[in-house]
């Protein structure tokens, strides 16, 4: 979901860059110094994951993981992402530099969303925890959908077909994402619940 | 206790480092495809130039919209890409033509066709629609009398020129497919290298401030 450059009209870039600064400004004032390697390996988990393609009929897509980052970073999920997107954009050009602020915008926003919903879910029990890890992974990349069609909508394109078509062809990432997100946090719950957010520790 | 959480620890960390095993096996397992990126690339063959498209997976961009314009953003036609990623026009004016090509989620690509490769067809139209012109104005005398079976050069340039339209007409198409070179192995590991070497940078910083 990398908008390349030259799709989209300025406002709407300088928009996208003063709101992902601003997020990135607050993620870093949040970022937990003491936790900060976790923070590392989701950043690199989420730069390697655009590389993860999934054929699926005549396309292939992508994993975001934009769910799982969000989960356990929340805000500081914006300088992470802003990160290996600038990174993603300058050693393999996807997406470009002046949609970098937009580009964040549709990975992080959708991340902070998904942890603000279900950050209080994932310590109850398992009946309630892993269908509300299932709808992390899922909404994170609906929510990401959505917002492309918003963007795009500037540009004369229909924001109902454009986003009806991310939401078809991206179906199968929605629901290997859940997945994914389920046996992540089944994972980290047993063997490093300090990780998790709203844990005692933390 | 303390010791639980030591294998606690290194467990975890066998874990990672697998799973990021794991993934780079992937990538060599499957290719690295991408659905990233738009390519376009474009030829002149006679008075027609032949567009291809590709996404960055090697997928063909179907009903992508096409743009041409002259560099001075002036716009010459429009069109869509068939069901194969290709279109093609007649050449429209003698100037540099960009071509621009957006497919559905927002992803762009452009090839210049610069006006050297345009002007170097229009020679060969001109000089072909005069020999044309001379071959009507002949008197019927000398047609009827045994002609003259050397063929001057400008035929010879034509002929060869054409075939070397045909035959140059796969080697562009190969060249500009290894033009796209995907992510490659040591791109990811700079990648993460990058990250961690700001995550590293960010803690010093930190906490050496912290110390002052």
């Amino acid at each position: 979901m990398h908008i390349s450059e030259g799709v989209l009209s300025g406002p709407v870039l300088i928009s996208g860059m003063v709101l992902a600064t601003t997020g990135a400004a607050i993620g870093l004032k949040k970022l937990d110094y003491d936790h900060i390697a976790k923070t590392g390996i989701l950043s690199a988990a989420f730069f390697v994951a655009s590389l993860i393609h999934i054929p699926i009929g005549p396309s292939n897509i992508h994993l975001l993981l934009n769910g799982i980052v969000g989960l356990l970073l929340g805000w500081t999920a914006f300088p992470a992402i802003l990160v290996a997107l600038t990174l993603q954009a300058i050693i393999f050009q996807f997406g470009g530099i002046t949609t970098l602020g937009m580009n964040t915008i549709i990975m992080a926003l959708p991340a902070l969303i998904c942890y603000y919903l279900f950050r209080p879910l994932i310590h109850k029990k398992p009946s309630i925890s892993v269908p509300a890890a299932f709808a992390c992974g899922f909404f994170s990349v609906l929510i990401s959908a959505l917002i492309v069609g918003v963007a795009l909508i500037f540009t004369e394109e229909n924001f109902l077909t454009i986003s009806a078509m991310l939401i078809i062809a991206y179906l199968p990432v929605m629901i290997i994402e859940g997945i994914v997100t389920v046996f992540c946090l089944a994972f980290l719950k047993k063997v490093q619940p300090t990780m998790l957010p709203g844990s005692s520790t933390m | 206790m303390k010791r639980n959480c030591l294998i606690k620890d290194y467990i975890l960390k066998g874990w990672i480092a697998g799973f990021i095993v794991f993934l780079m096996l992937f990538f060599f397992g499957t290719g690295l495809a991408r659905a990233h990126k738009v390519n376009v690339f474009a030829w002149v063959e006679g008075d027609t130039v032949f567009i291809e498209s590709k996404s960055s997976g090697g997928k063909q961009v179907k009903g992508g919209m096409i743009t041409v314009s002259d560099l001075w953003g002036n716009q010459l036609l429009n069109g869509k890409t068939n069901n194969r990623g290709e279109f093609s026009f007649k050449i429209p004016k003698k100037t540099t033509l960009k071509i621009v090509l957006v497919s559905g989620m927002g992803h762009r690509g452009e090839w210049i066709i610069p006006v050297e490769e345009i002007e170097a067809v229009s020679v060969i139209e001109t000089r072909e629609s005069a020999q044309q012109e001379t071959a009507e104005n002949e008197p019927k005398s000398i047609m009827r009398s045994i002609p003259a079976s050397k063929p001057c050069s400008d035929e010879i340039q034509l002929a060869v020129e054409k075939v070397l339209d045909k035959k140059l007409k796969p080697i562009m198409k190969l060249l500009a497919e290894s033009r796209e070179q995907g992510p490659t192995f040591h791109d990811i590991l700079s990648g993460i290298g990058y990250i961690f070497g700001l995550v590293g940078l960010a803690t010093y910083i930190h906490y050496r401030r912290k110390k002052d």
